[in-house]
């Protein structure tokens, strides 16, 4: 007992401390320090060898050559690449014991896939609605290690499921706002999805959802009775367009018959509508994929549509999205900046996606592995690649969540 | 294999090449006339049970495996995957794993949070098959069914725990009251034989009575007891454990955990297994791994494996503390023990065919002509890897498996580089 309140008194004292001699704390250890690895942080233009000091959770200073002696651990990274967590954009992760996606079987616990695949921050893209937020906050954002975010479904009642979610009655933009607005921490936009109506009220009750608590509005597409080309001119500036690069038979395609982007596509891109991956069990192709990218439309995120009957499929984890794109020619810095720093861009969290000093310290520490790789559509098609990006070390907040091949560990027989 | 033995037998008699010859017709005319949905074709198979350690080619119709022998033809089947270069097994049984998600407030991980559901971590590991370790209990056990077996891809089997609360927490794990070896013992004959395969005791902090109330419901139903033996202050002796309590056949969970303080380790403090660990296992008693996030220590493994104690089964203890610490999964466990030395051979066995028989399943395990389709195929990598046990402290090694394809029930369930899928732009 006197042991325990000593420690205490001793914990209050160097907290005491730390706080008011912040130059103390500077001069003082670094944590976890990262030395050698390619670091690419796209929001502060680093793209070359450096090392990256961690103390108290926080990136403490990314510069070469960070002397190690004031490091309790070093960690040696060279050949590989380190970089900001990743972001997922577009999850389900509202798991539970029910049936469905909403507090169901089919969300996923987002720690079960995240930190393998270099993902620290992972957004739920509107499988809770108004109603059932405050669940999904206690039964898994607050007990998961990954920062989990959301979309807020116009359904109250998240995705519950036909037909439930076609009830117009349950899809309140005020009450909605408001309570995005009660939680401006974690809830970062407004989700449409499954309607097979044709009128426009779900939409545009989304929208002013959106205009109200000022945050961007994701759409699914499973909307069958609503054209692609008024969505898209509906859409604001920053709103989000995911399922982007698929076949599907409830939606128009963004290529047209011959292959080409349908001109009204570039438009809403060029008016800053942002587009998404979205990959899910069914829902990319590179049969539109790989001409998109040919003729310039870009995924501004690689979000996977992670939920129980994607994750073994064509899409693996994040990590697998991103291989496609580096095998189907995009730079590796390229792929790193959708990822990371512009993922944040999209829901308007500048605090994330990027090792600025102070910011968290949410890194991935990535290898791109060479050989005969093959990666998998939703159409169960293949496409070969030659390289393979795998998450070697995965850090959330200042902590090691994932060491794949123990390079943090010492020898066991060292020790 | 029984192409191969007779074909031992006999040629004495016969000319070895007629009658190979007339072993390939039967095969080919059999196999053509039922056409093949998936023939993994060129791969070295690995069937332990079978005593098949060679290239040879796995026929898949129904569901259920149709032919396992040399050059099957191609134009018998549906769809031909090349697995030339790698490993063919039976898909993988990880028997000890914790799969009762759930949300109750306040449950550890009988219907709670540390529990997984498991289809997130068994293919991409080439694992058809779990064994929940006690999660539920005879109150429960109904609801993890409804909730998560009836729901998996994978086979989803299980110990039910004495105690009939299942693990809903430390505390009510203590109630000598809710162990009744009669209502356990009957949901696993009466209700539910085919799921049930055995009985857990753990976390008990008493004597032995959690274990004897075990043992008596192991006997009535007839199935294996397993004991994750521990948390004892202090540690209760394992060689009365061992000799006196259980039987042979039941086993022993957390092998190569360290922890003195709570439990009995085989490895003394001069890093020499203690003999009587050697008698029990002659005995029959059964050595599991079961990893877990506590449970598996290169101080205890290392020196065991070396001297030649070796667990009867690895298992991963698969729950929110393990999975993305030094277990990982299947596939990094197995490739933990290929690098301290034991053959691929070996170390299948100990995820197949050999849990199989513990479990008292000859059904699964195996690649036999008419059993279920569940298949592993692996690379194996070489290359410079580092292993981490729960201590944080790593081995390192130069081999790596990983899990190319698996098939459950014939469904291709997990297909790492697409090698059952058609190239993109070939398809109209």
């Amino acid at each position: 007992m006197q042991k325990q309140v000593l420690s205490v008194t001793a914990v209050l004292l160097m907290s005491l401390m730390t706080f008011c001699f912040p130059a103390i704390s500077l001069a003082q250890e670094i944590d976890i320090l990262i030395k050698e690895g390619h670091v690419i942080d796209a929001k502060n233009k680093i793209d070359a060898v450096m090392d990256v000091a961690i103390a108290n959770g926080k990136i403490l200073r990314v510069a070469p050559g960070i002397p190690v002696n004031n490091a309790k651990k070093v960690i040696q990274a060279d050949g590989l690449y380190v970089t900001p967590g990743l972001i997922d954009l577009h999850t389900h992760v509202f798991v539970g014991s029910n049936p469905g996606f909403a507090d169901g079987f089919s969300s996923v616990s987002p720690d079960d896939i995240t930190f393998k695949a270099g993902i620290t921050t992972v957004v739920d893209a509107g499988t809770s609605g108004w109603k059932n937020f405050p669940v999904f906050k206690s039964q898994v954002i607050e007990r998961s290690q990954t920062r989990i975010l959301a979309f807020l479904n116009i359904a109250g009642s998240g995705m519950t499921g036909f037909p439930s979610e076609e009830d117009l009655n349950d899809m309140d933009a005020r009450m909605t706002s408001l309570v995005i607005q009660q939680y401006p921490e974690i809830i970062v936009g407004v989700k449409i999805g499954h309607y097979r109506g044709d009128e426009w009220t779900p939409f545009d009750r989304a929208l002013e959802a959106g205009r109200k608590a000022g945050v961007p509005l994701l759409v699914e597409c499973h909307l069958p009775g609503l054209p692609l080309e008024e969505i898209l001119k509906k859409l604001r500036p920053g709103d989000i367009h995911t399922h982007s690069f698929c076949v599907a038979s409830d939606r128009t395609c963004l290529l047209d018959d011959d292959g080409r982007v349908r001109p009204y596509v570039l438009e809403a891109r060029d008016k800053g509508v942002r587009f998404d991956v979205g990959h899910g069990g069914g829902m990319f192709h590179f049969s539109v994929a790989v001409p998109a990218l040919k003729q310039g439309l870009l995924p501004n995120s690689f979000g996977s549509d992670l939920h129980r009957f994607s994750m073994n499929s064509g899409m693996k984890n994040m990590l697998d999205i991103m291989s496609k794109y580096l095998n189907m020619g995009m730079s590796i810095e390229d792929i790193v900046f959708r990822a990371t720093w512009n993922s944040a861009l999209s829901i308007k969290r500048e605090d994330l996606g990027q090792l600025s000093e102070g910011a968290v310290a949410d890194l991935a520490v990535l290898r791109v592995n060479k050989g005969n790789f093959g990666f998998i559509d939703a159409g169960g098609n293949r496409l070969k690649g030659d390289r393979r990006i795998d998450a070697e070390l995965t850090i959330r907040a200042g902590r090691i969540v994932w060491d794949q091949n123990g390079i943090s560990a010492p020898d066991w027989n060292t020790k | 294999m029984f192409l191969l033995k007779k074909f031992n037998f006999l040629t004495g008699y016969v000319p070895a090449s007629i009658l190979f010859l007339f072993y390939f017709l039967i095969i080919s005319v059999t196999l053509q006339s039922q056409t093949v949905d998936i023939l993994l074709k060129g791969g070295h198979v690995i069937d332990p049970k079978n005593k098949i350690d060679a290239q040879m080619d796995v026929a898949i119709k129904d569901g259920k495996i149709s032919g396992v022998a040399l050059a099957i033809p191609e134009t018998s089947a549906r769809k031909v995957i090349d697995v030339h270069g790698l490993y063919v097994t039976p898909g993988l049984i990880d028997m000890h794993v914790h799969a009762f998600h759930g949300t109750d407030p306040g449950a550890y991980i009988a219907n709670g949070w540390d529990a997984l559901p498991p289809d997130g971590f068994t293919f991409r590991a080439g694992v058809t098959t779990v064994v929940d370790a006690g999660s539920a209990g005879w109150r429960n056990f109904r609801t993890f069914k409804s909730q998560t077996i009836d729901r998996s891809q994978t086979r989803i089997l299980a110990f039910l725990n004495i105690v009939g609360e299942g693990m809903t927490g430390r505390f009510e794990e203590q109630d000598v009251t809710d162990m009744n070896p009669v209502m356990t013992a009957n949901m696993i004959t009466r209700l539910y034989p085919g799921i049930l395969v055995g009985i857990k005791s753990a976390h008990y902090w008493g004597d032995f009575t959690q274990v004897d109330r075990a043992v008596e419901a192991g006997r009535l139903a007839d199935v294996p007891v397993m004991v994750d033996f521990g948390e004892h202050n202090p540690p209760l002796p394992i060689e009365e454990l061992f000799m006196k309590h259980l039987r042979p056949g039941d086993i022993w969970t957390h092998t190569y955990a360290n922890a003195p303080g709570d439990r009995e380790v085989p490895v003394d403090e001069n890093g020499k297994v203690k003999p009587f660990i050697f008698e029990a296992q002659k005995r029959g008693i059964i050595f599991d791994v079961g990893h877990g996030g506590g449970a598996f220590h290169w101080k205890q493994a290392i020196p065991s494996v070396k001297q030649g104690f070796i667990a009867d089964v690895i298992s991963s203890d698969l729950h929110i503390g393990s999975m993305n610490g030094g277990m990982k999964d299947m596939s990094n466990l197995l490739s933990k023990f290929l690098n301290m030395g034991l053959s691929l051979q070996d170390v299948i066995l100990r995820a197949t065919w050999k849990p199989a028989t513990v479990i008292k399943r000859p059904d699964l395990g195996s690649l036999g002509v008419g059993s279920d389709a569940d298949i592993a195929v692996f690379s194996l990598h070489t290359g410079n890897y580092g292993f981490l046990d729960v201590r944080g402290t790593k081995m390192k090694g130069t081999q790596k498996l990983e899990a190319e394809l698996t098939i459950r029930a014939g469904k291709i369930v997990w297909d790492l580089n697409g090698i059952g899928a058609p190239d993109w732009n070939a398809v109209p």
